[in-house]
């Protein structure tokens, strides 16, 4: 057989292992509910319920912060974090947690925030307004 | 219904709006200029050439003019155009301006055209007989990125965002129909402040010339199948080649470096899809290289170095596709947001791939590929397997970051990986195990055939050498407990030994070889240091005095790696003992200064402050923070800090009595020379003051005002205070005394002469309101300086290979 297409089976080889890794390390995204029904880490896509307190107490805890988000579909929950607050999580539009059920509450490793781009047209005009009373 | 809107200035914007067509028209013309001169079989007529020359020049001079009319806009602070508005403000320092032509894509992308414009002009007067071809794919690219900026709509489409838009055009608001509405504008939306960081300066223009010298190769290649000059590009390509390594690799070590340096996410490669999608084409480059090598030496491996060099291209459009088209949303903290220019850039993409494959598949017959087998023991044959380890390495890279891009064409919902950096490193550890490891036995191959016996010989003394020094490092630097980390470790190290004998003999003379044995010791450097960075970096801010959230919370197990500090309170933190000593502001900064102590008995061994920085918004009640680190010859001291009282919070409440925010008072009968201890420290009386003055208030006879001068120690620190007792007829007042450094407020409250006493009442706050505080994050990071110095021995290796190589294109 000619080295060269031992060397492009490898390579075939490795890339499905590569594949199918990729496949096997892959989570989804699920809401809430699908959070209950498994054990598995899991990306849970949702908006943080602004009305709901949010602790984040330094002094007591400087690693405990929690929220509450409402999911994709609607069901909110509570989450807990351990680490500290997220810079500018109030303005958050979306919030992607990565993590799993822990005792009714969800608990995150880890959290990604998408923030409103600069642009959004009612921002503007606060920011006009605002400036319009200071002159 | 026209408005006359008063105080715009309109002029810049024209003048800019008109260089972006000018830069659209010229290289237009330059393209078919250079396509029709390219297909000229007159070698006397080079009137096409002339003009092609002539287009791309004063394209140089558009773009150019862009840059000017956007950074003068911008530096006047010119807020009726939405990119100033939206990407600078006032209080902006001027050396930050151009940092602000990042932020947005449409100034990213004015680099990237403006880089390729100066490419190309160098490629006019160094390409010679490549000239035409080559310029020619070189203004395809450009008109592509022209269009970018083009910002007009064309049958509904629009094409490309200019900068140049108004804000009033963009933006709707009430405020935009009154004709003073400028006034009402007082200043832009501001810089991000990540951005605001000197590597933020140097950063991208590095990245994108990396990105836009990787057209040159390209074209080449292009030029090679379209020319019929199958294997003549290749020396000249060469250079050009490791020039875009060269530089890319430092864009993207300066992004990580900038990660390290401003941003707290506590590393320097997080596995980021931004971060991904730049390295993905620096990989199938650095493999394109070595394939040319061989090709070059051997005349093997010609289509995979062809095949490389294309698709290393077509991945830095993939990349810009990644990162303009908001596709990363989900998954990057990084990507810009959508301008609705996906399919543009898309069919950018599409258009250079169909570009290749024609080419490609015309040409197949005639390509010179050999039918023969490669020896095994030869070092062309080895430079090709380690160019397909790359290969695949990218691979796994690209197949876990284009997730996002599966779901959108298939519509599935698959998220990436729970553990993204253990999911790259499992395989990238292996992969850079197998890369280092071919680079320093290959060292030893020679083309055609090598004598095996030789071979063997001169190999297993460096063998042997790197097993005993890998089991010292591992050692020292504590990762022997996995087994692919020793194996990495081995391999970079055998790496740095074979190329280190091969740097010995071009010492001795074979100066050639001097270029490629440095780049590599410094790649092995870079893997050794990012290895024991990543997998032993310690986080040393482990809070142990935190009280927990109850038992719901105590049983995950994810370590606290916060700690809180109060000002003033030592705490230990590994060997290290930590003080907050206080905040400074300097523009929008506040600087947060940390002690750190070494103590060896009682004596100190180190002393030193780090200042870790938070910009505070009060207004958006955020803070946006930046780390100090402290860099020693074998480790650095990370360190950030994660939360800080909002300044706002800090005002005193009014209506409420003073009293109410200090504990209750604890009252002492003194005489001067006794000491009253409190929590903190300790109050010395010193003196009575006899003749005190209080102001405002004037003595009349009979009167006594009685001061009393305190010494106050806390925390190392020396305070003077003199409360005073004043007898006013036949009312008693006292006028108590704060120090604020010390949490303390101190009343003289009465003379009790029966006694021969004083009475000193001491106020003391509340222990967690008392003082400042910060939350603070500290890593340790063993053995970094490798990672960094190996990428400046690795760069120094490109520039010599460099000049080796450009010295050999000149001499055919």
């Amino acid at each position: 057989m000619k080295k060269s297409s031992i060397v492009g089976m490898v390579i075939i080889a490795i890339t499905i292992g590569v594949i199918i890794s990729t496949y096997a390390d892959s989570s989804t995204y699920g809401s809430f509910t699908d959070a209950q029904e498994t054990q598995k880490e899991l990306h849970v896509v949702g908006k943080l319920n602004k009305k709901k307190e949010m602790v984040y107490n330094p002094q007591q805890d400087a690693n405990y912060f929690s929220f509450y988000m409402v999911d994709n579909k609607g069901k909110e929950c509570k989450v807990e974090f351990t680490g500290t607050k997220p810079q500018d999580f109030e303005r958050s539009e979306q919030i992607v947690l990565t993590g799993q059920m822990d005792n009714g509450a969800f608990h995150a490793n880890k959290i990604l925030m998408k923030c409103p781009s600069k642009y959004t047209k009612d921002k503007i005009e606060i920011t006009e307004v605002k400036a319009q009373i200071k002159s | 219904m026209d408005t006359q809107f008063v105080g715009e200035h309109l002029l810049p914007g024209k003048l800019g709006q008109f260089f972006i067509i000018l830069s659209f028209g010229t290289s237009l013309i330059a393209l078919l200029s250079y396509f029709f001169a390219a297909n000229n079989k007159n070698q006397s007529d080079n009137s096409w050439q002339k003009l092609g020359r002539l287009a791309y020049r004063l394209n140089l001079f558009a773009v150019i003019g862009i840059g000017a009319c956007l950074f003068y806009i911008i530096y006047s602070h010119y807020f009726e155009y939405h990119y100033a508005w939206a990407h600078s403000s006032k209080t902006l320092p001027v050396y930050y301006i151009i940092s602000c032509f990042w932020e947005g894509q449409e100034g990213s992308f004015w680099l990237w055209t403006f880089w390729q414009a100066v490419l190309g002009c160098i490629l006019i007067v160094k390409a010679k007989s490549w000239e035409n071809s080559v310029m020619t794919v070189i203004s395809l690219s450009q008109v592509f990125l022209a269009t970018m900026l083009l910002g007009v709509e064309i049958f509904g489409a629009k094409i490309g965002s200019s900068p140049f838009v108004l804000l009033r055009d963009v933006v709707e608001g009430p405020i935009f129909s009154r004709a003073d509405y400028l006034s009402l504008i007082q200043d832009g939306n501001g810089l991000n402040p990540l951005l605001q960081n000197y590597w933020m300066v140097i950063h991208p223009p590095t990245l994108f010339l990396g990105f836009a010298s990787m057209v040159v190769p390209f074209a080449y290649g292009i030029a090679a199948l379209w020319q019929k000059r199958y294997a003549e590009w290749v020396k000249p390509a060469m250079p050009w080649v490791l020039f875009a390594v060269m530089i890319l690799g430092t864009g993207i070590i300066m992004g990580s470096f900038w990660a390290y340096e401003a941003l707290n996410f506590g590393g320097f490669w997080a596995w980021d899809p931004v971060e991904n999608a730049s390295i993905l084409p620096w990989i199938t480059l650095i493999a394109g290289l070595h394939v040319m090598i061989a090709y070059k030496n051997s005349g093997h491996s010609y289509f995979t170095a062809l095949f490389l060099i294309i698709i290393s291209f077509i991945l830095v459009l993939y990349a810009s596709f990644l990162t303009r088209s908001g596709i990363l949303g989900d998954t990057s903290v990084h990507a810009f947001t959508d301008l609705g220019m996906s399919g543009q850039l898309l069919i950018y993409m599409f258009a250079f791939i169909v570009l290749a494959a024609v080419l490609i598949i015309i040409n197949w017959k005639k390509l010179p590929i050999t039918k023969k087998d490669e020896e095994t023991y030869s070092r062309e044959f080895w430079l090709f397997i380690g160019s397909i380890v790359l290969v695949v390495s990218c691979i796994q890279i690209l197949a876990t970051t284009s997730i996002p891009v599966y779901n959108k064409i298939f519509g599935t919902s698959i998220a990436p990986p729970t553990n993204l950096i253990q999911h790259y490193n499992k395989w990238q550890i292996a992969f850079a195990f197998a890369i280092a490891t071919i680079s320093a036995f290959s060292q030893f191959l020679k083309y055609k055939k090598t004598d095996t016996r030789k071979f063997f010989i001169s190999l297993s003394v460096s063998f042997v050498v790197a097993v005993l020094l890998t089991a010292v490092v591992v050692y020292f630097t504590d990762i022997y407990h996995n087994f692919m980390y020793i194996l990495l470790t081995w391999a970079a190290i055998f790496s740095i030994l074979c190329n280190a004998k091969l740097l010995g003999e071009a010492l001795k003379g074979k100066w050639k070889l001097a270029g490629s044995a440095v780049a590599h010791i410094g790649f092995a450097f870079i893997l050794v240091g990012a290895l024991i960075a990543a997998a032993n970096n310690k986080v040393i801010s482990v809070n142990n005095t935190g009280i927990g959230f109850g038992n719901e919370f105590a049983k995950s197990n994810n370590p606290r790696e916060n700690i809180i500090l109060y000002k003033n309170e030592p705490i230990k933190m590994d060997k290290y003992t930590v003080t907050y000593m206080g905040d400074s502001t300097s523009g929008v900064n506040t600087y947060y200064r940390v002690n750190y102590k070494v103590y060896d008995g009682d004596k100190i061994k180190e002393n030193f402050d780090l200042y870790p920085n938070a910009q505070q918004n009060a207004k958006m009640q955020q803070i946006i923070a930046s780390p100090d680190t402290k860099h020693y010859l074998f480790h650095d001291i990370y360190t950030h800090v994660s939360s800080v009282p909002l300044k706002e919070d800090n005002h005193d409440h009014e209506g409420h009595s003073d009293d109410e925010s200090y504990l209750p008072p604890v009252v002492h009968e003194v005489i001067v020379g006794d000491t009253v201890r409190f929590r903190e420290g300790q109050i010395v009386v010193k003196s009575i003051n006899r003749n005190a003055t209080i102001k405002d208030i004037p003595l009349e006879k009979g009167d006594a005002a009685i001061g009393m001068n305190l010494e106050v120690l806390s925390a190392n620190k020396k305070f003077e205070a003199e409360p005073i007792f004043l007898i006013k007829g036949n009312t008693k007042v006292d006028f108590g005394k704060t120090v604020d450094e010390a949490g303390l407020k101190l009343r003289f409250t009465n003379v009790l002469p029966d006694k021969g006493k004083l009475e000193l009442t001491v106020y003391e706050k509340p222990k967690s309101e008392k003082k400042d505080w910060i939350v603070l994050k500290a890593i340790e990071f063993p053995y970094i300086n490798l990672f960094w110095g190996g990428t400046i021995m690795m760069v120094i290796g490109f520039l010599l290979s460099i000049f080796r190589r450009s010295k050999e294109a000149k001499t055919t």
